[in-house]
């Protein structure tokens, strides 16, 4: 029989290989998924590879997929830590982008000193505040936020498909016949194009370089001071922090909207360092903000597991976009997020457990002598 | 019961333990806190599997797999912490995974099911109303719902974890009275208890268990109190005790509390009135059965539950508003019956969970960032002179044992030069040692002039430590008496609803 | 006529977007019931959808054999599709909020249930047989609630007779007793001999398999046909209603209705001529789920009565 134990200590190396692992269960068990619907793993996955991480340019296009999972994966994290579970970094990076996009058409004369941080801080900005209504509910009207926080998320999807589609709004173009008759939104003046940095061949965006900021300063938060100590209290038991006099409330809001803000970033980062229009199907497709759970779950909510984690699900999302067709069908990735995610979850039961193989107890050997011992 | 050994991660909580109990004897299991007295009788029912030895029933070998196993050989268990679903009626509490030819359909029997529990609740003198919801009843009456579960089911043995521990003295008597007539009708009871004097009262035999093994059984009317201790402990033990109480006259009041009302989590009223004085150097006690309003008194005092009416003075300033925030800064400290959970963060750190209230200041903290070094020369330092066995100031909380998360808790909380300290059923739980060193720091506190208030279901303790008694009943006060003119049936009366001029 | 006035046309509809709700809340309050939270609804409703629709497009027969196999199908499927969920937090106790997402993303809008469709290339093709609503008893011209009551498809009135049946399973039954009992106190049942673990799985499976026929609901009723992430945040609406619902399967039932009203209303109005930009129809039901949501946790409701004790804690009986 088998027998689970809880460990006295974490096992350092199970920290590091599970998640390791987890990948290549996951390559196997969605290895068996494409065989079973008729397609070639062994050729799928080396395609995925070559196309995420090894191709000429490659790791440049991989590093602009990995900059909103980074972020959203940090917004998931922060989050997480404190047992809030922020489940609208989805919603909170469309509202980032519409922000973002919005200051970037307002100030088109301006110089990219101003207008770069101006977007970013306008990503800040919407994407905090549209995290706080879930903040606040939770907070003050102890209203589940893992629901409030989704259904806003499918809110901001159509707050921005009315800003593109159905009205006249300032995000939209209607400078043209064309621009009239198929909505699209209007494009950024280039002083609003964010730059890259290259190095040794691989360019860096700007979004990129901000999450690592970004990840630094979590840390940061989290380790050294007050503000995290108290979230990683109330993380730990809410019945604890209210006993130590930590404001659970406000808290919580506080935390809800630094989650937010982050995921805002990601929000302006996708429009300054790629897309340079608030492109609503697009944004939703690639569903950032789900993978963001998935980024933050996986490398265990810690802030610099989370930039590995990003590029390398950045490096499979960006090879599934650009393979998607008749051969590389759509769904795939997701599955395989989700597949990674449940053999890092099942791998976590290693971390904290010890699973011993036991003889089943009935079976003992027989006492050698008739007890004289009995019950009764 | 031969040669059970059961091991856990750290501890052998069993080792090779030989037991046998004979039908119509109540046969006491003795034995302090973590000597594997309950380790033992979960295996007896089923719920934990042995790591080696047998069991035999009635001459017979016998292996559980699980619970139901046991239920169905005739094994039932009354555990100490009620296993009663709250929400549901006694009724249905007692037909829980019950099978047998009388209710063995899909349907369930409401009627059949009420007619069976008045006969049985008739014949052992233990009344209670089926249909009752269970958070409804007392303490005393879940009790007999627990029992009367057992016989329901046909239990020839009968096991008791620590069946006094929330019972009025005369609560206590009418259940030894109960356990005889059992054993009269040739079933077998299995009393578990760490209390000398109740197990003198109701037992037949005693088998003693220190630290997982056996040290021996005796026939009771062999043996008396003071053997059974050195037994059970492996030395004579003597408790810390007060020796006198203050001058009262000449001491300041630390806490006042003025007609405090507040209301439970339920939304009902939980305290009337209240009215009492804790002078600085004084131990108050608060005797009362669980669930009378302990709970709420001390959460009202610390500011974690709003009062709805009524002042709480500290040093002869009325508390503003209440918040836990405002009662630590007014020198309240706190040690909550939850250890684990409320007392510390569980998976925090024991340095962390040192700095759980003075993180906010300096030199823990300056401009809203943490000093770790600060932190854990603070951990050393409290870790040493409270004496606290940790592999490491970064050891989580959750892996120390009980009695270290006691004197983390009382660490902290001594350390920040209080003037009032509410104290939740400090020991219970813990073993000998630990006990006792939880006392003397509490005597020691109160010598230092901190005013005590000492929450407890365990009335020895009380009558160890308090210098004036306060019993609780019902959200009231019912009395209040001086130590020295206490006496246990007096105080059992109160505690059961009784007033007192 | 009067069954063509606004109200009645609202409320038949109102039936009948309330329908896959139904399912997927009953289902989730099972789950819940025996103590474990399932936040995959959705991606189990869209394997449901997609599996359902296959069935449909695959199977031959006459149509009411089709449509019977196509409901075992998709709840067979979502069924399998609980179960990882069932082995990760109950075997492996994983957390129950992080597992629930996982199986979304696994099964949701970008993942498997999309993968199917391709693969299947389900998508844009015409149903081949679909649910239609019946005419009960000819009772469907009857004024007013002819319309609303006598005139819905097959699964509706199933949605009613299970309403029925979970009332009495959970208050009548000795497997609904223990249900609640594994949901309320585990270690109390568990000590009693009701197997915790065996409850809970069957529970978290017959919830996967309800939600997958609520899935089904979309593809093979309301919208026949398969579109990727058809069901547009239903699972999610259940999950709310099942806590608006204080886990009562009655509640959900008028829970259920209340939000298919949402939805019907944002569809009426707008062949109605209402004019109102359609993303405010849309969001109607997103937006009344959190405003509902934060009705039902504030105020007299605040004690959450009825929630099981043990909701998204594992049981772990040898530890300590």
């Amino acid at each position: 029989m088998i027998r689970i134990e809880r460990r006295l200590t974490e096992s350092r190396w199970l920290v590091a290989a599970v998640p390791a692992g987890s990948l290549v269960a996951a390559a196997i068990l969605s290895g068996l998924i494409l065989l079973v619907t008729g397609h070639d793993p062994v050729a799928t996955w080396s395609r995925l590879l070559d196309r995420g991480f090894f191709a000429p340019g490659a790791m440049s296009a991989t590093l602009v997929t990995a900059t909103p999972l980074l972020l959203t994966g940090l917004a998931a994290a922060a989050a997480f830590r404190m047992q809030t579970w922020n489940i609208g970094a989805e919603g909170q990076l469309y509202l980032g982008a519409v922000g973002a996009s919005g200051i970037g058409i307002a100030l088109r004369d301006q110089s990219p000193f101003l207008v770069i941080p101006a977007m970013i801080l306008a990503g800040i900005v919407t994407g905090a505040a549209w995290a706080a209504i879930p903040g606040v509910l939770r907070a003050y009207t102890r209203t589940n936020e893992i629901i409030t926080s989704l259904m806003l998320n499918y809110v901001a999807g159509l707050l921005m498909s009315y800003l593109i589609f159905d009205s006249h709004s300032y995000w939209r173009d209607l400078s043209t016949f064309t621009a009239r008759v198929f909505p699209q939104g209007k494009y950024l003046p280039d002083a609003a194009s964010w730059p890259n940095f290259p190095l040794g061949g691989i360019a860096i965006p700007l979004g990129f370089v901000l999450g690592m900021i970004a990840a630094a300063v979590l840390w940061v938060i989290y380790t050294a001071t007050r503000f995290g100590f108290e979230a990683r209290v109330i993380g730990d038991s809410r019945a604890a922090a209210h006993y130590a006099g930590i404001r659970t409330r406000r808290k919580i809001v506080a935390v809800m909207a630094l989650s937010g803000a982050l995921a805002g970033i990601g929000g302006a980062s996708e429009i300054g360092d790629f897309r340079h229009v608030l492109d609503p199907r697009g944004l939703q497709q690639a569903s950032f903000g789900y993978a963001g759970i998935v980024v933050a779950a996986l490398a265990r909510l810690n802030p610099f597991a989370v930039i590995v984690v990003a590029i390398l699900l950045g490096g499979l999302s960006n090879a599934g976009f650009s393979l998607q067709g008749a051969t590389f069908p759509a769904g795939l990735v997701g599955t395989l997020q989700g597949l990674i995610l449940f053999c890092a979850l099942a791998g976590e039961l290693l971390v904290h457990y010890r699973i011993r193989f036991a003889r089943r107890a009935g079976a003992a050997p027989p006492a050698p002598v008739p007890a004289r011992a009995e019950i009764a | 019961m031969r040669g059970i050994t059961k091991r856990f991660p750290g501890v052998l909580a069993n080792d090779q333990v030989d037991f046998e109990a004979l039908p119509g004897e109540v046969h006491a299991l003795l034995g302090e806190n973590g000597a594997g007295k309950s380790t033992l009788s979960n295996i007896l029912t089923g719920l934990y599997r042995p790591d080696e030895g047998e069991m035999l029933l009635y001459g017979k070998p016998a292996t559980f797999h699980a619970p139901r196993d046991a239920i169905d050989a005739g094994v039932g268990m009354v555990h100490q912490h009620f296993r009663l679903a709250a929400s549901f009626t006694v009724a249905e509490n007692l037909v829980l995974g019950h099978r047998d030819a009388a209710d063995r359909g899909l349907l369930l029997e409401p009627r059949v099911v009420e007619g069976r529990i008045a006969e049985l609740s008739r014949r052992y003198r233990m009344p209670v109303n089926p249909r009752a919801r269970i958070w409804q009843l007392s303490v005393g009456e879940q009790q007999r719902v627990e029992i009367l579960k057992v016989l329901y089911r046909g239990a020839r043995i009968l096991i008791l974890d620590e069946p006094t521990s929330q019972l009025t003295p005369q609560e206590a008597d009418d259940l030894f009275q109960t356990l005889r007539l059992m054993a009269a009708e040739q079933r077998t009871i299995i009393f578990i208890s760490h209390k000398l004097e109740e197990v003198m009262a109701v037992s037949n035999r005693v088998t003693v268990l220190r630290r997982g093994k056996v040290i021996g059984t005796v026939m009771t009317g062999d043996t008396n109190t003071r053997e059974l201790a050195r037994m059970m402990v492996g030395r004579d033990v003597v408790f810390t005790q007060k020796k006198q109480g203050p001058a009262q006259a000449e001491r300041q009041v630390a806490l006042e509390l003025r007609q405090v009302s507040a209301t439970g989590d339920l939304g009902t009223p939980a305290l009337h009135n209240v009215n009492l004085t804790v002078h600085a150097g004084e131990i108050v006690g608060v005797a009362g059965v669980a669930g009378n309003g302990q709970h709420e008194l001390a959460e009202v005092v610390t500011g974690m539950r709003r009062r709805t009416s009524g002042q709480v003075i500290v040093t002869g300033r009325p508390a503003r508003g209440s918040n836990p925030l405002e009662a630590i800064r007014r020198g309240i400290a706190y040690v909550p019956d939850d250890r684990l959970g409320t007392g510390v963060a569980p998976s925090l750190s024991v340095a962390e969970n040192l700095v759980l209230k003075a993180f906010r200041r300096p030199p823990i903290s300056t401009q809203g960032f943490l000093h770790p070094r600060r932190i854990r020369a603070n951990a050393v330092e409290l870790m040493r002179r409270f004496n606290i066995a940790a592999s490491s100031p970064q050891t989580p909380a959750r892996q120390l044992s009980g009695g270290n998360i006691q004197k983390v808790l009382l660490a902290r909380e001594l350390s920040s030069h209080p003037r009032v300290l509410v104290a939740c059923s400090p020991t219970s739980g813990l073993d000998v040692g630990a006990t006792d060193t939880v006392r003397g720091l509490l005597l020691e506190a109160a010598r230092d002039g901190v005013g005590i208030l000492l929450i407890s279901e365990d009335l020895d303790e009380i009558l160890a430590l308090a210098d004036r008694i306060a019993v609780l009943y019902g959200g009231r006060i019912t009395g209040i008496v001086e130590r020295q003119h206490a006496e246990v049936e007096q105080l059992g009366l109160m505690m059961a609803g009784a007033a007192t001029k | 006529m009067i069954n063509n006035t606004i109200l009645v046309v609202i409320a038949a509809s109102a039936i009948s977007y309330g329908t896959p709700l139904l399912f997927a809340a009953l289902g989730e309050l099972l789950a819940e019931r025996s103590g474990v939270l399932n936040l995959g609804v959705e991606g189990m409703m869209l394997i449901g959808a997609v599996s359902g629709f296959w069935a449909v497009q695959t199977v031959g027969g006459p149509g009411w054999v089709v449509l019977l196999a196509a409901v075992v199908v998709a709840a067979l499927a979502a069924a399998a599709t609980s179960l990882i969920h069932a082995v990760l937090t109950i075997s492996l106790r994983a957390s129950q909020i992080v597992s629930g997402l996982a199986l979304t993303i696994f099964a949701g809008a970008s993942g498997l249930s999309s993968y199917i469709g391709h693969v299947a290339s389900l998508g844009g093709k015409p149903a081949r047989h679909e649910f239609d609503a019946i005419n009960v008893l000819g009772l469907q011209d009857t004024p007013v609630i002819g319309p609303i009551l006598f005139h819905q498809n097959a699964l509706t009135y199933v949605s009613w007779v299970l309403v029925v049946l979970t009332l009495l399973y959970l208050y009548r039954t000795r497997p609904g007793l223990h249900l609640r009992a594994v949901g309320e106190s585990p270690a109390t049942a568990d000590a009693m001999g009701v197997n915790v673990t065996a409850y809970r799985y069957v529970h978290v499976m017959i919830g996967g398999a309800l939600a997958g026929i609520g899935g089904a609901f979309f593809s093979l009723a309301i919208t026949p046909g398969w579109l990727d992430g058809m069901t547009s945040g239903a699972g999610w609406i259940a999950i709310a209603l099942v806590i608006f619902a204080f886990w009562r399967p009655e509640l959900a039932l008028v829970g259920a209705y209340l939000f298919g009203a949402f939805s019907s209303l944002a569809f009426t109005l707008q062949a109605r001529q209402v004019h109102l930009p359609p993303e405010v129809f849309a969001s109607l039901p997103y937006l009344m789920t959190v405003i509902v949501l934060v009705l039902v946790s504030t105020g007299w409701a605040r004690q959450r009565l009825g929630a099981p004790a043990s909701l998204g804690v594992p049981y772990v009986r040898e530890e300590r």
